[in-house]
């Protein structure tokens, strides 16, 4: 497996198997954002629509079960619910794990697109909040949006 | 009759005009099926049928290539979505809108995924113009679906707290990431399914 993949693969599966409440969700995803901030870091090449396609398919299934599998973690435990200061009233029985972990990796994919372009790790963050809303306490603790508009 | 050649501010003749649009159209095509990195300039000479000289008349290497090939790709894609979202202002019009991209991606098994998102992965980090140009094209796109949202939150469907520029971020990078998805997997399922799961977050802000 080419040296990127397989180094996404193994922090990935490092730090969601760690992730068990908020706190951790939170800085799993302050990580993984500042990972896809970095100019040829791994997450970027990674997910850079270029190079092998069957292996970039590998990874991007194997991390989604990943996402799915800590997503259930949190269920379990009971980490789940609307957000106080959201109006989105999500039981733990509505929400569908496979689904919200594409949309988690989406989230990650395009955001990071468009944060690149526009050189400000808003619009990221901005679709990991709703990515991740199900599970209160995700929420983006960064500094508020910088300029740039 | 002449135009004028955005990049250089050089006035064209008609026949220039037509010969500088052929070339573009076909380093577009190249670049959507290829990418940008495996699109030579040789390429685009033998699919474009114009000769070296004229090539490098109209542009003198790759980057300004692109940089035309962005403002031509642009335009089409804000022309489609202004017609396809401009009077949008319910929630099953944002699906109709949702199938029409999820309906012509399926024809290509998701393959080539979107025209411009395809360049702003390749290109956004090599060339600060070509960067430029597409984040704003991009906000022109956002601004559209921020728009329809604004309209939902007039009608009431969404409340006046709803964070419309986030929403219209959020469901933009699902749009976006979910086409990357599907063409890496081949497949528009996780295309599908990451708008779906964006557009119900949107709705469920309606039911609250």
């Amino acid at each position: 497996m080419t040296t990127h993949f397989a180094e996404v693969l193994a922090r990935e599966s490092a730090s969601l198997s760690g992730v068990t409440d908020r706190a951790k969700l939170a800085s799993w995803r302050r990580r993984v954002v500042k990972e896809l901030m970095t100019p040829q870091s791994p997450y970027v090449l990674a997910l850079r629509q270029s190079g092998d396609v069957p292996e970039r398919a590998d990874l991007l299934d194997r991390w989604c079960e990943l996402i799915a599998e800590m997503l259930d973690r949190l269920l379990q435990s009971g980490t789940a619910g609307g957000s106080p200061c959201s109006s989105a009233q999500t039981s733990r029985a509505d929400i569908d794990v496979q689904k919200t972990a594409v949309l988690i990796l989406a989230a990650l994919h395009g955001g990071s697109t468009l944060s690149q372009i526009a050189q400000d790790p808003w619009p990221l963050n901005a679709a990991l909040d709703i990515a991740l809303a199900p599970f209160a306490g995700a929420e983006d603790d960064s500094p508020a949006r910088t300029g740039n508009e | 009759m002449t135009t004028a050649d955005s990049h250089t501010g050089r006035r064209l003749t008609a026949r220039g005009a037509k010969t500088r649009a052929r070339i573009v159209a076909a380093a577009a095509d190249l670049m959507y099926v290829k990418g940008v990195g495996d699109t030579t300039l040789d390429d685009v000479l033998a699919a474009s049928g114009v000769s070296k000289s004229q090539l490098y008349h109209h542009f003198d290497g790759k980057e300004p290539l692109v940089r035309a090939v962005i403002d031509h790709v642009g335009e089409r894609v804000i022309q489609r979505e202004r017609d396809a979202l401009g009077h949008v202002s319910t929630i099953p019009g944002l699906r109709r809108w949702r199938d029409a991209l999820v309906q012509s991606n399926a024809l290509r098994h998701g393959a080539y995924g979107c025209a411009l998102g395809t360049l702003a992965s390749e290109v956004s980090d090599q060339d600060e113009l070509a960067r430029q140009a597409l984040s704003q094209l991009f906000s022109e796109w956002q601004e559209l679906l921020a728009g329809v949202l604004r309209r939902l939150q007039d009608k009431g469907t969404l409340p006046a707290e709803a964070p419309i520029d986030q929403l219209a971020t959020g469901l933009m990078a699902a749009l976006q990431g979910g086409y990357m998805l599907a063409q890496t997997a081949r497949d528009v399922t996780p295309m599908a399914t990451s708008i779906d799961m964006a557009l119900a977050y949107i709705e469920s802000l309606s039911a609250g």
